[in-house]
């Protein structure tokens, strides 16, 4: 067993883990971090996607002992269900989802491309989701959601 | 019932975000992986390593004897009862001593954790005694061939006919013939699936992802051989199902375990098992003629089609539909033929049928259309099904369906097609397309570069609105003591948002905001029988039934208003914004809240209003279809056999639309899903074995967000439904079967060759004969 320290969505975490522990079974059944979504489990499908020190990665991919003193974001630190994100509000106007499987995942490569790329034309979305399955075909809609995003938060930026 | 003319609507056609929204973007949404029982036991299924064997002996004391096992399940424990799931995508018993695909359950370990239950699976012996196995549909059709199943390989073919081929063939001018085969498609689905069974007493309670709760609790009960009021399925959403999360032989094993231990279970699916242990779309095959006149009308169509149903599949045939979109043909012949494969169960996948057989008949309208060196525009602008028209695809003990004589004002001719906007659809497809401007002539590309070559394409498609297959579907509406409201409707929740369109119906049809209406969709304990969302049902029929329980609803506000506060005839009375009102007198009102919360002077209670439905809808399949007519540019390499999509329009007759986005979502996924089908996605089966080689998205391609045009464009066509709720339809299967149809003969355009599904750049470079 290690002894493993991290910050999850702003709380500092103490785990003992097993060497070969994944990060995202460690989110998800130790934290409870359900938004954290596990399908593919071989990084293929973008659908357990977080952020760490910022960073896009897929956390089924990462050995938890590999998170040792970082920084995670998960879905359930990006917004809550009464005090939303602008992300996640442009993604419910623009209808950008159905299911709603992959959507976690998307919104937080979505974070990240606006805040290295505010400026990011529609290819450059595109290309930027290309790690991610939506098996409901809603890209269209994701694309305009992520444009949406990237007006409401450079309106919030000049307020 | 109301007529569909009346109003203008207040929510019906507004583009409401879907009620499940807050959940979704903030990933508090609970799939049926997510949920757990405190006292659960987690279990595995141990699966075949052959395609067809005998289990001779199965020896489980090692596997019992591993500490942190609790017990295991195998044949022995099953009931001597077949099960079968809905339009027969399963039919066998829940354990044989027979396996009959490699990925076939044999036993199953329940354990304290997954990683037990996985190691107990490695201490089951199994002897077995192979069998031989077939795996080509057409080879499991010949006589001899090793039989999958003891009612034989062959299903009973289903023949839709109308007028004499024979005739036809004399009567035309040009004949064509043509075949095509498929590969299966994977559902794919990203989001996986789990099953909790618990049991109390003789009862039995699962919690799953399931698109159709109801037939999910008739199965249980048919399965264990108990009362249907034993079985409580609680559905709770599921990731994009499109046909694999209905009842699966998986849900029967974990309540199967949960009853032999007596404690809850979670069988959770790995992407693995997902993708070659639940089903597939089938292995299809088809060959037929066509014949036309001079003029480019069809005289008509005869076809054959082979669907193969692997292992528990046990479909006779594929929902033909599509024989009715060109049913306007004197003569006509379509002969599905379904048979058993050692292969992966098959079942219904998103526009069953209509994808495959729909891609075919349209091959054939083209290779008709080249011959005539006609536009296959104006060629199906000529020969489309129009609104009066006879419709040939007869369901299933519907023959001699009559409409009831007392509703025959405003009820559907049987057998008449009783709304169409698919002229509507290419009429202002093409335009907006810029068809005319871009179609250069059959084999003809709109440009030459170097190597890659533009040019366009259109196919059309159709399917059901529902099918009535084991019944009608229902709704309950449930008005509360402060005026809210639960409407409780049988349908699951896969993302096409049907929660939220359902509200909106009911929002238009009581006169509260939609705010006050929360749907119960999963639970069958409160909620009535349904189809649940497949065959393109939950729209037209739940919506119907959603309708007229709101209705049966509101007439009862307005009663108890009417006696008890306004003294007026209720029919003077009617309701806005919550607010029950005189229509001559608007001042003189009273709030559905106010109403609902006072004791009734003569029952000392607060009114008890459940809504149901008074009027069940007609046959659907005897009068309703929904349409989609495709659009698309392509641009394709002819030296790496590289082929893209660059402009896409897809125009969608789904009548009255409920909610525009919802809609545009179900229409461009559908479209995308076809493409993917169209040109990437295909399960590789082992030649030896069967086994699935590619059962993850590693292997398995499908279209990403880069692989489809950014801005595709959608144009909804709306026909007026007579009997539809508002006159919507259903939508989400016919915008895949145009896909197809569309891309392939856009790549005919482009280099002359017509390709197979998918179309690979291998499939491409082979029909360009450079490898």
């Amino acid at each position: 067993m290690i002894n493993i320290k991290l910050n999850i969505n702003g709380i500092v975490c103490e785990f003992e883990i097993e060497p070969h522990e994944i990060l995202s079974d460690l989110l998800q059944k130790k934290m409870g971090l359900i938004g954290v979504r596990t399908s593919c489990s071989k990084g293929e499908c973008g659908a357990c996607t977080i952020l760490m020190d910022g960073k896009p990665v897929v956390a089924c991919m990462i050995l938890a002992m590999q998170a040792e003193g970082k920084e995670i974001l998960t879905i359930e630190g990006v917004g809550t269900y009464d005090n939303l994100h602008p992300i996640q509000e442009a993604f419910i106007e623009e209808h950008g989802f159905q299911c709603g499987f992959c959507t976690p995942g998307v919104i937080m490569s979505t974070k990240n491309l606006l805040e290295t790329k505010p400026d990011a034309s529609s290819s450059q979305i595109a290309m930027s989701l290309s790690g991610h399955i939506c098996r409901c075909g809603a890209y269209p809609k994701i694309i305009k959601s992520v444009q949406k995003a990237a007006q409401k938060l450079e309106e919030n930026h000049g307020e | 019932m109301e007529s569909n003319k009346s109003k203008s609507f207040s929510i019906v056609g507004k583009p409401v975000p879907i009620k499940d929204a807050k959940e979704k973007v903030t990933g508090s949404i609970k799939y049926a992986i997510d949920f757990a029982l405190p006292d659960m036991v987690f279990g595995k299924i141990l699966r075949s390593p052959h395609p067809h064997a005998r289990i001779k002996s199965i020896d489980i004391t090692r596997a019992k004897a591993l500490p942190g096992v609790i017990g295991v399940v195998t044949y022995k424990d099953a009931p001597d009862l077949n099960w079968e799931s809905c339009w027969f995508n399963y039919r066998g018993h829940i354990l044989d001593n027979r396996v009959r695909f490699v990925g076939d359950e044999v036993a199953a370990v329940g354990a304290i954790n997954e990683d037990l239950a996985e190691q107990a699976l490695k201490l089951i012996k199994v002897d077995y005694e192979k069998l031989p196995a077939v795996f080509d549909p057409e080879e499991a059709l010949k006589t001899g061939a090793p039989q999958v199943r003891v009612e034989g390989n062959a299903r009973e073919p289903r023949v839709t006919t109308w007028g004499d081929v024979t005739k036809g063939y004399k009567e035309s001018d040009i004949v064509v013939q043509s075949s095509m085969a498929f590969e299966s498609q994977q559902y794919a689905p990203i989001g996986r699936n789990a099953c909790i069974a618990e049991w109390a007493g003789d009862k039995v309670t699962m919690w799953t992802s399931t698109q159709t709760p109801s037939e999910a609790r008739s199965a249980v009960a048919q399965a264990f051989g108990i009362q249907i009021n034993k079985v409580r399925v609680i559905g709770l959403p599921s990731g994009c199902s499109m046909g694999i999360w209905w009842i699966n032989n998986f849900h029967m094993m974990t309540v199967l375990l949960a009853k032999k231990i007596c404690r809850p279970v979670k069988i959770e699916l790995t992407q693995e098992e997902s993708f070659a242990a639940v089903k597939r779309r089938h292995l299809e095959r088809s060959r037929g003629q066509i014949g036309c006149k001079k003029d480019g009308s069809i005289m008509f169509l005869d076809i054959k089609h082979i669907i193969d149903n692997g292992g528990y599949g046990f479909k006779p045939d594929v929902g033909q539909l599509i024989c009715d979109l060109w049913g306007r043909c004197p003569h006509g012949r379509f002969i599905v033929q379904a048979v058993s494969t050692n292969l992966l169960t098959a079942g219904c996948m998103r526009g069953v049928g209509d994808v495959t057989l729909g891609a075919f008949t349209e091959r054939l309208l083209d290779k008709a259309a080249v011959k005539l060196n006609t536009d296959p525009l104006e060629f199906r602008l000529k020969n489309h099904i129009r609104v009066g028209d006879p419709l040939r695809k007869v369901g299933k003990g519907l023959a001699n369906y009559k409409t009831p004589p007392d509703l025959k004002d405003n009820w559907p001719a049987p057998y008449i097609l009783s709304s169409e906007a698919i002229h509507e659809c290419l009429i202002k497809g093409a335009k907006r397309f810029g068809w005319k401007e871009k179609w250069q002539g059959w084999g003809k590309p709109l440009s030459v570069e170097g190597p890659k070559r533009r040019a366009v394409g259109m196919g059309s498609g159709t399917h059901c609105c529902g099918v009535e297959m084991e019944g009608n579907t229902s709704a309950i509406v449930r008005v509360h003591m402060d005026g809210s409201v639960t409407l409780c409707c049988s349908m699951g929740r896969h993302g096409q948002g049907s929660e939220t369109t359902q509200a909106q119906i009911l929002s238009e049809t009581i006169g509260i905001s939609i705010d006050q209406i929360d749907v119960e969709a999963g639970d069958t304990q409160v909620s009535p029988w349904s189809h649940g969302s497949i065959a393109s049902n939950t729209t037209f029929r739940t919506g119907f039934a959603t309708r007229e329980a709101g209705l049966d609803a509101k007439r009862q506000i307005l009663e108890i208003a009417a006696r008890h506060y306004l003294k007026e005839d209720p029919g003077q009375l009617d309701i806005k914004d919550s607010v029950i009102y005189n229509q001559d007198d608007p001042g003189q009102s009273i709030h559905l809240k106010e109403l609902m919360s006072r004791l009734l002077p003569d029952a000392l209670t607060p009114p008890g209003i459940i809504g149901r439905p008074t009027v069940q809808m007609p046959p659907s399949t005897t009068f309703s279809r929904q349409f989609a007519v495709q659009f698309v540019e392509i641009e394709v390499d002819i030296e790496t056999g590289q082929l893209k999509l660059l402009d896409y329009l897809a125009a969608q007759d789904s009548g009255k639309v409920i909610n525009p986005k919802s809609l545009e979502n179900q229409v461009i996924g559908g479209a995308i899903i076809g493409s993917g089908f169209a040109m990437v996605e295909s399960l590789v089966f082992d030649k030896q074995t069967g086994r699935i080689l590619n059962p993850n998205f590693l292997d398995y391609k499908v279209l990403r967000a880069p692989d489809f045009p950014i801005q595709p464009e959608v144009i909804f066509c709306e026909s007026h439904d007579p009997v539809g709720p508002y006159g919507a339809k259903g939508a989400g299967e016919s915008p895949m079967a145009a896909a197809i149809p569309a891309i392939a003969q856009a790549l005919y355009n482009a280099i002359g060759v017509w390709v197979d599904v998918p179309m690979t750049p291998e499939k491409i470079l082979k029909a360009l004969d450079k490898i």
